[in-house]
């Protein structure tokens, strides 16, 4: 997607008006030191986390120069690698993560290829609900949802409150109407020859969907994959009220409801946790940007 | 150093031997024999503190042969008291929550009463005082057992130096280690003085005015020595009072000497003041000071722990029981109840008060005289005053003796700091107390 | 009706073996086919979205002990709160300055990268995104950190220039502040990247036409871009709107609302009452509240996205 996007811009350089070039160069001079302050901004909070996580407590406390580390140490990183606890929490999260993950594909790539190609009664409806159940927000159901699930536990004797388990059912609600939205952009825009043909040649809908519409729209499954993925690591408002035991807790949660003790500060590790918590979003969007920013934009270009 | 303590603690479990093997005794049947037991502490402030009670609970695993699974929970960010009502409405959770004042009594109706447990342990080790009453008896029902951990008085913390330097007040000499406190002078007025003149050489007093407990603790105290109370213990509104005013109004002159940003303060701001080296004083049990002697030696041995100053109404210092409650959904209260009073029993509780440095303050009467608050430092003596041992401040909490539920609401809406904070910022005085009063009134809603 | 339900799955069973061919007939035609494929979505969002936003409502017209139906007791209750006034006015103020703030900035900053040369643009882009990928919660954390009272790196920064010491989460203007900065930290960059998307796709030919009728910078900008991007600026505002306005890390890990209630907004404020406070029918009152505001979005996005249907 972006190369076909950059290849666009790409003749725009070459167009010169006598003057315009001048202008131009100054243009570009003025976007690259506005750009540079942007990426300042943009990039001082990770920074600090990265300066603040090689500090040792002691430094930290002396206040010293806030933006340089004098003697760095790896010994906050250490500490929060071999902490169980710590582990737990990462492990919680990177299980809670995966295993969304795999439900909101299973859901809402079907989904998706039902309601792009299969008209049905009631499918266009179904399509924009779906759209707009992504705009009721975690805040509205998140009491709802808590007492549900205790009288749910009074009911049945299952308990679901304050295991991390429960978080597999809820946080499909943030990713399947989304990525069944992004996917039914993708199938859309899929020939309808293609099934018509294979439907002909005797193949079931199921075999349409996972042989051929799969493979096509597969950078619309990776970009779906990672936006379920970044939302259900970075969720913090359904962990911080289902899930109170330090072992049920994922990374976010753990990282702010343990690690920040009332009376000790013990900011290089918090710091330490806040960079290895993010670092996994920023890992696949390292590796994976256009994907992701395919992802993101399929929002507003198809959606 | 551990074996010293084991001895120590070895000797007064022999002289509790025989009253101990009494009240344990009558659990010891084996009914819940390898059974599980899980229990949610609170996540103790001083570094180090949390490995006393796990040995502890360790041991009685041990000897019970009950599997225990044992978690610490911060009270930052109020994780405890979410947890605390997340469990009451699954009904399920923890067999035994270690909640902080008020909560044993808004969960009055779910908790175990522990009668059977209290009545011998306060014959053993002598009666509690009359917060802890308050707080953890309804009905003439236990809600739980005082937990020596946690349970804190929060007084001044100063600096010895800076306070001499600048205030002209020398600390040691007002509160001396080992000898009854000459502290007739110490009262708010000669505090408010202090307090400017440390702002005026740049170490001001660093005293919160956020929504945590630190604040509203501090609040709580100088209310109460000017006789200020919001609801009264038969839960009448008595906001529109002068006492009430008064407290206003030296809060009004107290911000002025404060930080600019005390308003955004949580229970760890105030530690980073002392521990950054930045103020005179600070309101707090002495886990600023545990904090500062592993990270910065220089000012823990500068800070000496003492009495709050006194108001027209009397001395009052914040005090802050914690509470090991049992849920009534538990399904082993008699093991629950057993560990309990194995918990407390003096020799558990010395040995958790000098893991904590002396943080810890029991509740009960024979138990305020150990000797870690003589010893540790330094400076030698730094904690002597703090567990109140000359009884000469009365310790009660923010907005007591209004009626438990509703105290608990003003307690944790923090609406003291916030009064002082709109009165401070210009609010005309009606207005404040007019505010307050609705507050009160929303806060008895059932 | 157990009765009902063993007979009914006795010839079930008895049935299947010819049922199974009609069955797999059944499965082949589409409508029920798409039905099963669609079933689990469909549930999902019965149970756990629609089934909770109407327990809501009925959570809202309970009593604190949940014992007793006080209607609108609750909401009668919140229209005598100053606080709850205080937070109507601070959502509304967040929600809307901070999406103002983040499309103006995401504007200018796609404009400024659209205009390096293509092949490094990919670079600044995937600088400018970072806040956007660092989990909220995370971010948050070292703003908190870089805001604190008596270590703020940004005060220590200041000094040098005389200035400060700034009390970043203490003052009701400075903490709303702060909390506003940092919505738009995170926020802008998806701003930008959308608006760099859009403006991608107008056709260059239309700027050259632009020029060549002499239209300068400004009037390329109010007759070219604008129009040709005002959809996809519709439909980001209103989106973003709606998430900023039900925010809840960033208030909650920067100020938990303080200082004096001056931050709070409706998830914040509905956390405090409904779950820390205990008085869960409150809680579910006072989030109700930003139901209105999200059905004005909602119809808004509809019918664009109608609009946009008929038009394909």
């Amino acid at each position: 997607m972006s190369t076909v996007t950059i290849d666009k811009s790409g003749p725009t350089r070459k167009v010169k008006y006598g003057s315009m070039s001048r202008d131009r160069t100054w243009a570009l001079r003025w976007s690259y030191f506005f750009l540079t302050l942007f990426a300042i901004f943009s990039l001082v909070p990770p920074f600090y986390m990265l300066i603040t996580s090689l500090k040792s407590s002691a430094e930290i406390s002396a206040a010293t120069n806030p933006w340089w580390v004098y003697h760095p140490t790896l010994s906050n990183y250490v500490e929060l690698l071999t902490s169980n606890q710590f582990l737990r929490f990462f492990w919680n999260s990177a299980w809670v993560s995966i295993i969304v993950v795999t439900i909101t594909m299973l859901i809402s790539v079907p989904a998706a290829f039902a309601l792009a190609r299969m008209k049905f009664w009631g499918s266009a409806t179904l399509a924009t609900g779906v759209f707009l159940t992504y705009l009721i927000p975690d805040s509205l159901l998140f009491i709802p949802l808590f007492k549900m699930f205790a009288v749910f536990g009074d009911w049945t004797g299952i308990q679901l409150v304050n295991r991390w388990y429960v978080l597999l059912f809820i946080y499909p609600t943030l990713t399947v109407p989304f990525c069944t939205w992004i996917m039914i952009g993708y199938f859309a825009s899929i020939p309808k020859e293609l099934d018509e043909a294979a439907i002909i040649d005797g193949a079931s809908w199921f075999q349409t969907l996972t042989r051929i519409f799969i493979p096509v729209a597969l950078p619309g499954l990776i970009a779906a994959t990672i936006f379920a993925f970044t939302v259900s690591w970075a969720q913090f408002l359904y962990p911080l009220v289902f899930t109170t035991s330090t072992d049920q807790l994922v990374l976010p949660v753990g990282i702010i409801t343990t690690l920040i003790k009332g009376d000790v500060f013990n900011w290089g590790q918090i710091m330490t946790g806040a960079l290895l918590g993010a670092a996994p979003p920023l890992i696949i969007y390292a590796f994976l940007m256009d994907y992701y920013i395919a992802g993101l934009t399929a929002g507003a270009t198809k959606g | 150093m551990s074996r010293k303590k084991l001895s120590r603690r070895e000797f007064v479990a022999a002289t509790a031997l025989s009253s101990a093997a009494l009240i344990t005794a009558p659990y010891v049947r084996g009914a819940y024999a390898a059974g599980k037991l899980s229990m949610g502490f609170w996540d103790h402030w001083v570094p180090g503190a949390n490995s006393a009670s796990t040995e502890l609970v360790n041991e009685w695993a041990a000897k019970e042969k009950v599997e225990v699974q044992l978690d610490y929970i911060t009270s930052q960010g109020n994780k405890n008291i979410v947890t605390i009502a997340a469990e009451a409405q699954a009904k399920s959770g923890h067999d035994i929550f270690q909640m902080p004042t008020w909560w044993p009594q808004s969960n009055a109706e779910l908790l175990e009463p522990v009668n059977d447990i209290m009545d011998p342990l306060i014959k053993l080790n002598g009666d509690v005082n009359g917060t802890v009453k308050y707080l953890g008896q309804a009905d003439g029902k236990w809600l739980g057992v005082p937990a020596s951990v946690g349970s804190q008085i929060k007084g001044p913390c100063s600096r010895i130096d800076l306070m001499k330097k600048y205030a002209n007040i020398d600390v040691q000499e007002m509160y001396p280690a080992g000898s009854a406190p000459k502290a007739d002078n110490w009262t708010l007025d000669t505090f408010l003085k202090a307090a400017e003149a440390c702002h005026k050489a740049g170490f001001p007093f660093g005293i919160g005015l956020g929504e945590t407990s630190d604040n509203v603790d501090t609040a709580g105290a100088i209310f109460q020595s000017f006789g200020a109370q919001l609801v009264d213990a038969k839960g009448n509104l008595t906001v529109k009072t002068d006492a009430v005013r008064q407290s206003l109004e030296f809060y009004k002159k107290l911000l002025a000497f404060l930080p600019p940003d005390v308003a955004a303060w949580d229970d760890a701001s105030n530690n980073k003041w002392l521990v950054a080296g930045k103020g005179a004083m600070i309101m707090n049990p002495p886990s600023a000071w545990a904090v500062a002697k592993r990270d910065a030696p220089q000012v823990a041995e500068q800070c000496w722990t003492h009495g709050f100053p006194a108001g027209p109404k009397g001395r009052f210092a914040p005090y802050l029981p914690f509470f090991w409650s049992i849920w009534s959904f538990s399904k082993n209260k008699e093991a629950a109840k057993s560990l309990l009073s194995y918990l407390s029993q003096p020799a558990s509780i010395e040995k958790m008060v000098v893991a904590s440095g002396g943080y810890d303050l029991p509740a009960y009467e024979k138990l305020t005289t150990l000797k870690v608050w003589e010893e540790v430092g330094p400076p030698k003596g730094t904690l002597y005053h703090y567990p109140n041992p000359f009884k000469h401040q009365t310790l009660s909490i923010a907005a007591s003796p209004a009626p438990p539920k509703v105290a608990q609401q003003i307690y944790f809406q923090a609406t003291l700091t916030k009064m002082c904070l709109r009165y401070y910022q210009g609010e005309a005085m009606e207005k404040t107390l007019a505010w307050a009063e609705g507050e009160c009134e929303g806060f008895m809603r059932s | 009706m157990v009765d009902v339900a063993l007979q009914s799955s006795r010839t079930a069973t008895a049935q299947a073996g010819r049922k199974r061919a009609g069955l797999r007939n059944a499965l082949r035609r589409k409508s029920m086919s798409a039905f099963l494929m669609t079933l689990p979505l469909i549930l999902l969002i019965a149970v756990l979205v629609i089934y909770p936003a109407l327990y809501s409502l009925h959570l809202a017209t309970l009593n604190k002990a949940m014992t007793k139906f006080v209607g609108f007791g609750n909401f009668e209750f919140l229209f005598k709160r100053e606080t709850f006034w205080l937070v109507v006015k601070q959502s509304c103020i967040f929600a809307i300055s901070a999406v103002v703030f983040k499309a103006l900035i995401g504007f200018i900053v796609a404009h400024f990268v659209h205009n390096v040369p293509a092949n490094k643009q990919r670079k600044w882009r995937g600088m400018l995104l970072v806040p956007w990928v660092i989990p909220p919660a995370m971010s948050t954390l070292a703003w908190l950190w870089l805001f604190d009272p008596s270590y703020s790196a940004f005060n220590y920064t200041l000094s040098f220039f005389g200035l400060g010491p700034i009390p970043w989460t203490g003052d009701a203007m400075w903490a709303r502040f702060s909390v506003i900065l940092v919505n738009v930290w995170y926020g802008a960059p998806f701003f930008m990247i959308m608006y760099l998307a859009a403006l991608k796709s107008v056709p260059e030919q239309l700027y050259e036409a632009a020029a060549i009728d002499g239209a300068n910078w400004w009037q390329r900008i109010w007759y070219v871009t604008l129009p040709m991007m005002r959809n996809i600026i519709a439909i980001t505002t209103l989106f973003s709107l709606i998430v900023t306005f039900a925010n809840f890390d960033i208030v909650r890990i920067l100020t938990a609302g303080g200082p004096l209630d001056h931050t709070h907004i409706f998830a914040t404020w509905a956390f405090r009452v409904g779950i820390e406070g205990s008085d869960i029918p409150l809680g579910a009152s006072v989030s109700l509240f930003m139901v209105p505001i999200l059905a004005v979005a909602a119809i808004f996005i509809l019918r664009d996205i109608t609009k946009r249907g008929n038009e394909s």
